[in-house]
């Protein structure tokens, strides 16, 4: 024998039950809604985030690295890094190579040298002291290539550093 | 002027469909989003590009055809090439990037498997309803959902496969036609000739003639036995094994071995390890625990501390478990003449997540228990379904607790299907930094020969490096802990 009312509901505990229930289902619809609608604008959940090509390295995302090098962004220019993914603290001012240290990402460096990045003699003393920081051991290799000696990093300014 | 009675029926029947049209509202929403989730997971290089390559190399399709059936001696793929070359064409045919047309097939597939599981689990009234909102969440969030939309083959063959196995089992809960035969047989030839694990689609019929599915008749389940017949025949003649241990990596306690090393370890008394991994697979479907064979919950002990994800996971499986299994408790002994749609639905369940596990034998991998994770919430369905019917004859302190219990699992069961997105954009970024390797300037020696093997690498390589998707560093930092297994 059924119980049921019109709307199958059987009563107000089986309703409230039922609604209790539906709850969760219903919210993460209605999130989904909303991150679809707002998907349509480019504002849904969690899109693609605007990086200079520096913080492309640094957050170890060579893919999106290369697209800007592809669209004009100079790989040997500095573009900014924000607080937190090389820095705590503070923005900085890095070359995408010094990122790639920075980040103690071998691989993000040999694409960036692949792909026209230049590093003189200076910059490679400062990219070295800058390793010893973070140690890296296949970092290391691609600096060290053709260096003699442990470099002398008593007086190098890293890229890091805080400006006064 | 109509007669009365009939605007009391039309009333009747649009009250009826009302939790029809909520409960599709619900998944369509849902579903939305996290299709433009799997969308922007571009193609991926392991396991797709070679397929892609192959299928762009043949100048016939019959050709390819004839040639992929040695193209190994443990796996008889045929379709995988085929439909690889169908939508390569398609790309071409439409303008569209090979990309569009390879993941909008992989969305086709996450609407196919929800429009099948809503005929599936058919609502009815608002009970149904209620019950269907937390299988709906059960679907979803499990983790052998997820396994059928991540990989790509560069189709998901296992997202392939249960489609044709909710297929079957919608087609077993409708009156019996005369065509049915033929449509269970297209369906599990479809399923075969992608991978192997489309037997599952057999056993589904098989289940389903077993517990006295209406629709199964017994035409059916022959006709599907034949199919199979002539499937193990072809790769007899073709001498084509099943691969043992060693085939593929796996897991073994809290350490996940390489094929060499479980091969050294239990290829001279695999009994033991063939029941780990049949017993693992089916607590893996119902407790979420262990995942490829890797318990968590043992790693967790060794280093004295567990993830959050791993207790979401096995607490809301737990419940849902429990659900399940006071269901059954409540139902054994009853004659099967007895027995109403409903529960020969549940038997088929159990009975397919049972025999999917045991598909586990050599090696255990979340997406080989992924048709048993489907069956999982279906069983979820008519489990709760009935738990929410006996709310009336409870006391208020237990109809409450009843309510409790069921809402907490739903909202446990809610978070892990959000936590599909992120997956999927952690996903969609590994796969895109992936293709930065392929073609290296440095290392041109690694590039495809043939000409138009090398064209396509190149065309697609800079259609994924073009899209653009979200880094894990700028998503949440806890997501990691909560989400990531």
């Amino acid at each position: 024998m059924s119980l049921d009312s019109g709307l199958g509901i059987r009563d107000s505990k089986v309703r409230l039950a039922g609604a209790a229930v539906m709850l969760p289902c219903v919210v993460l619809a209605a999130m989904s809604t909303w991150w679809f609608v707002a998907g349509l604008a480019g504002q849904g959940l969690w899109p693609p985030d605007d990086v200079t090509l520096a913080e492309a390295v640094a957050t170890r995302n060579n893919a999106e690295a290369l697209r800007l090098i592809a669209l004009g962004s100079d790989p040997n220019s500095p573009s900014r890094v924000r607080d937190g993914l090389l820095t705590n603290g503070y923005d900085v001012l890095v070359t995408p190579v010094e990122a790639a240290v920075g980040a103690a990402r071998a691989d993000s460096l040999r694409m960036l040298l692949a792909v026209g990045a230049r590093i003189d003699e200076r910059e490679r003393l400062v990219l070295r002291c800058y390793e010893r920081t973070r140690h890296d051991s296949s970092v290391r290799e691609i600096l060290d290539a053709g260096a003699s000696g442990e470099p002398d990093c008593a007086h190098v300014r890293l890229p890091v550093d805080r400006k006064d | 002027m109509a007669p009365a009675h009939t605007g009391i029926v039309s009333h009747s029947v649009s009250r009826l469909k009302q939790p029809a049209l909520f409960g599709f509202l619900l998944a369509a929403l849902i579903t939305l989003p996290l299709a433009e989730s799997v969308f922007q997971v571009p193609i991926q290089v392991s396991d797709s590009l070679e397929a892609i390559g192959i299928a762009a190399k043949y100048s016939s399709a019959s050709q390819l055809l004839s040639d992929s059936l040695r193209f190994s001696t443990t796996t008889l793929r045929p379709m995988r090439y085929l439909q690889a070359r169908w939508l390569l064409d398609a790309a071409r045919r439409t303008n569209v990037t090979y990309n569009a047309v390879f993941r909008a097939a992989h969305v086709a597939l996450l609407g196919l498997l929800v429009a099948l599981f809503l005929l599936a689990v058919p609502v009815k009234n608002w009970t149904d309803l209620a019950a269907f909102s937390v299988a709906l969440l059960v679907l979803l969030g499990i983790h052998t959902f997820v396994a059928m939309l991540q990989e790509a083959f560069p189709v998901n063959h296992y997202a392939e496969v249960g489609v044709c196995a909710l297929a079957v089992f919608v087609i077993a809960r409708q009156p019996p036609r005369w065509f049915f035969p033929i449509l269970v047989c297209l369906l599990l030839a479809c399923a075969l000739s992608v991978i192997e694990s489309g037997a599952m689609v057999w056993i589904v019929a098989v289940c389903c003639a077993a517990a006295g599915m209406r629709g199964m008749t017994r035409s059916s389940v022959m006709a599907a036995t034949l199919v199979l017949g002539a499937y193990l025949l072809a790769r007899y003649a073709l001498e084509i094994s099943s691969p043992g241990i060693g085939g593929h990596g796996s897991g073994f306690g809290a350490t996940f071995y390489s094929p060499e090393d479980l091969k050294q370890r239990f290829a001279a008394h695999p009994l033991p390890f063939y029941a780990y991994n049949i017993g693992g697979a089916l607590l893996s479907i119902l407790f979420s625990e262990p995942r490829n064979g890797v318990y968590s919950l043992a790693i967790a002990r060794d280093a004295g501390v567990a993830h959050p994800v791993v207790i979401i996971n096995v607490l809301s499986s737990a419940m849902i478990t429990a659900v399940i299994v006071w269901y059954a408790a409540t139902r054994i002994g009853r004659s099967r003449a007895a027995w109403s749609d409903s529960e020969r639905a549940f038997l088929v369940s159990c009975m397919v997540i049972i025999a999917n596990a045991a598909l586990n034998a050599a090696y255990m991998k979340d997406e080989i228990i992924s048709v048993g994770g489907l069956f999982y919430a279906v069983a979820a369905f008519i489990a709760v379904r009935a738990l929410l019917d006996t709310t009336p004859r409870r006391t208020p302190t237990g109809g409450a607790l009843i309510a409790v219990l069921l809402a907490t699992s739903a909202g446990l069961w809610a978070f892990r299907a959000a936590g599909m997105h992120y997956v999927l954009r952690y996903d969609a970024f590994k796969t895109r930094n992936d293709w930065v390797e392929v073609l290296r300037p440095d290392r041109r020696e690694d590039w495809p020969r043939d000409e138009r093997e090398l064209a396509i690498t190149r065309t697609i390589r800079d259609e994924v490096i073009a899209r653009r998707v979200a880094s894990p560093s700028f998503m949440p930092r806890w997501a990691d802990r909560y989400w990531v297994e």
